[in-house]
């Protein structure tokens, strides 16, 4: 492995969708579940609760349920997460992308780009809840296996891209 | 049908987190090559000039659907059997809700969840702390969700298919969705130039819409969907299999059905005799894994549902399949239904909603009744009113 001077390009489009596509099918047909990612994030949030506040996790229902089988971490999706992480730092590093930076638009400043990233993160956590998975588990793997509520979540995601990506313009233009 | 490969979420548990972790390594690969590690490129998308986003995930849905198509159709999985295990309940209006919101999130963050991760990965300050925002939003919600009453259940449809919609046999259904996302990627393509031209950007087309792969994947795609249809041809059992499904029940809603309605359901267990008669499904008769072939099901009138038990999820075999009514299998199999039945259910919080108050007294009394006395429980009084509450989460996401 080396970390080439100038950045490889992005595969092309199509090109990676079909290399998607198989690590989905693989995924599904080996071990009957889709990829996901955002289901870990819960896991780390009931984790990072109990560490600060055990007593808080048993009495919210929403967080006990993920305690109640086992340790949190003990799931099959913080597994398929872990690796995803590793993929990507392999990846980014073989391409000659692994650089601490921030990704912004020239008009914007590195404070207000990291709020709103944060702002972000939160929503879509929140928004992951309430849609039983994110753009990865109920979107892709949903969308692939023709489940009616995972086409009416994805094309709402690009619904509200579109809806906002007006207000928040000046942020990557 | 050889896969899934159950043993690796039950006895080979070890060996299948290994196998989890390869997953995902080659699905974080995957996405930092695609460039969406970038929330640069993530967020083009939204902006007109550069569809990446939209190609990357659409070709990536129509693979791996036609491949599960074509792999069904010669009989070596269960399309239908993997995207009950896969996906979730379909909850119409918290689902389009959920949408818009991620959708928002996404264009305001730069990244969904996943690509978040990759991001971090790649050295992305704002991915690490988009994941970060998006572990403090779960929580968020969690505080939420007694706000928020009986909202996130609303408007439940069960496991629902575009199959089941449309009532088209899933081969064909995948070659429709193939088409219509080619002829999308080239309307996309057209998007492109139209806003790469308005801007005046200094990009060669031919380099751009690389026409040979895109050719490529194209036909590629097409050509496997063509070939699952045409599996529908074959003389075997795999047709049938391919046109009929059948349904998933939770073990609560098969609770409910033997005590509310035992009179609608006639239970079949496919397991060893000698296992079933130890325990057993209210009401099940137990056939063994071959005796189903002696009941003469495709002569049947066919007016109650055949619901039928084994040790995992069962792949109903053809002579089932030949049943006129409606037909069943368990989700999880008989383990999930002794999962359900034989332990204890937990106290709902004082907090909990009539459906889950409901659902506890279900299995609480199905609990005591069944380790009490080994026998069958009597009709529960009355009848529930609320809707049944149906299996929580199940999308790859929401593990």
């Amino acid at each position: 492995m080396q970390n080439p001077a100038v950045p490889k390009k992005f595969w092309n489009p199509y090109l990676a969708g079909i290399a998607l596509g198989v690590v989905l099918m693989l995924t599904l047909l080996v071990m009957g579940r889709g990829l996901g990612a955002s289901g870990a994030a819960t896991r780390l949030a009931v984790v990072a609760t109990a560490a600060v506040a055990p007593g808080h996790v048993a009495a919210t229902p929403a967080l006990s349920v993920f305690t109640a089988q086992g340790h949190p971490l003990d799931d099959w999706l913080v597994f398929e997460v872990f690796g995803a992480l590793l993929g990507g730092l392999v990846a980014a590093y073989t391409a000659g992308r692994l650089q601490v930076g921030i990704v912004k638009g020239p008009r914007i400043g590195r404070a207000g780009r990291l709020a709103l990233a944060l702002a972000g993160g939160l929503l879509m956590g929140y928004a992951a809840r309430l849609g039983r998975g994110c753009t990865s588990g109920q979107a892709l793997s949903g969308g692939a296996m023709l489940s009616a509520g995972s086409w009416i979540f994805m094309l709402m995601v690009f619904a509200g891209g579109y809806a906002a990506a007006a207000l928040v313009r000046r942020q990557w233009r | 049908m050889m896969f899934p490969l159950d043993n690796l979420l039950v006895e080979q548990r070890e060996l299948g987190l290994v196998v989890a972790v390869a997953c995902g390594f080659g699905f974080g690969f995957v996405l930092e090559r695609a460039g969406f590690g970038q929330a640069s490129k993530l967020v083009s998308q939204f902006y007109g000039d550069d569809m990446t986003v939209f190609k990357v995930m659409f070709t990536g849905i129509v693979t791996a659907m036609v491949g599960l198509a074509l792999l069904a159709g010669v009989g070596l999985v269960d399309f239908a059997a993997v995207a009950s295990s896969a996906t979730s309940s379909t909850w119409l209006v918290p689902l389009a809700v959920a949408g818009f919101l991620l959708g928002v999130g996404f264009i305001t963050a730069g990244y969904c969840p996943g690509t978040s991760l990759v991001a971090a990965a790649s050295g992305n300050v704002d991915g690490a702390l988009t994941f970060a925002g998006v572990i403090g939003g779960t929580l968020v919600y969690s505080e939420l969700q007694p706000l928020m009453g009986s909202f996130p259940d609303m408007t439940d449809q069960g496991q629902l298919y575009l199959w089941q919609v449309t009532g088209l046999p899933i081969p064909v259904l995948a070659l429709l969705v193939a088409l219509v996302a080619i002829g999308c990627f080239l309307g996309a393509e057209k998007l492109e130039k139209i806003f790469i031209s308005r801007q005046q950007l200094q990009v060669d087309p031919a380099e751009r819409w690389q026409l040979q792969p895109r050719r490529w994947a194209f036909a590629a795609m097409a050509g496997i969907a063509l070939a699952a249809v045409a599996t529908l041809a074959l003389p075997v059992s795999a047709p049938a299999a391919a046109l009929r499904h059948p349904e998933v029940l939770s073990p609560q809603q098969v609770a409910e059905m033997v005590l509310q309605e035992p009179w609608k359901v006639r239970v079949l267990d496919l397991r060893d005799p000698k296992e079933c008669a130890k325990q057993r499904i209210p009401g099940s008769e137990c056939v063994g894994p071959t005796g189903i072939a002696k009941l003469g099901l495709g002569d049947d009138a066919g007016s109650r549902m055949i619901l039928l038990a084994k040790e995992v999820t069962a792949t109903a075999p053809a002579e089932a399949l030949a049943y006129p009514g409606r037909l069943a299998v368990v989700a999880g199999g008989y383990a999930a239904w002794r999962g359900y039945a034989f332990t204890a259910p937990a106290m709902p919080a004082p907090a909990a909603s009539a459906a889950e108050r409901q659902a506890y007294q279900l299995r609480a009394g199905l609990h005591s009744a069944l380790t009490g006395a080994q026998q069958a429980a009597p009709p529960a009084a009355g009848g529930g009113t609320a809707a049944p509450k149906k299996k929580k989460g199940g999308g790859g996401c929401s593990g």
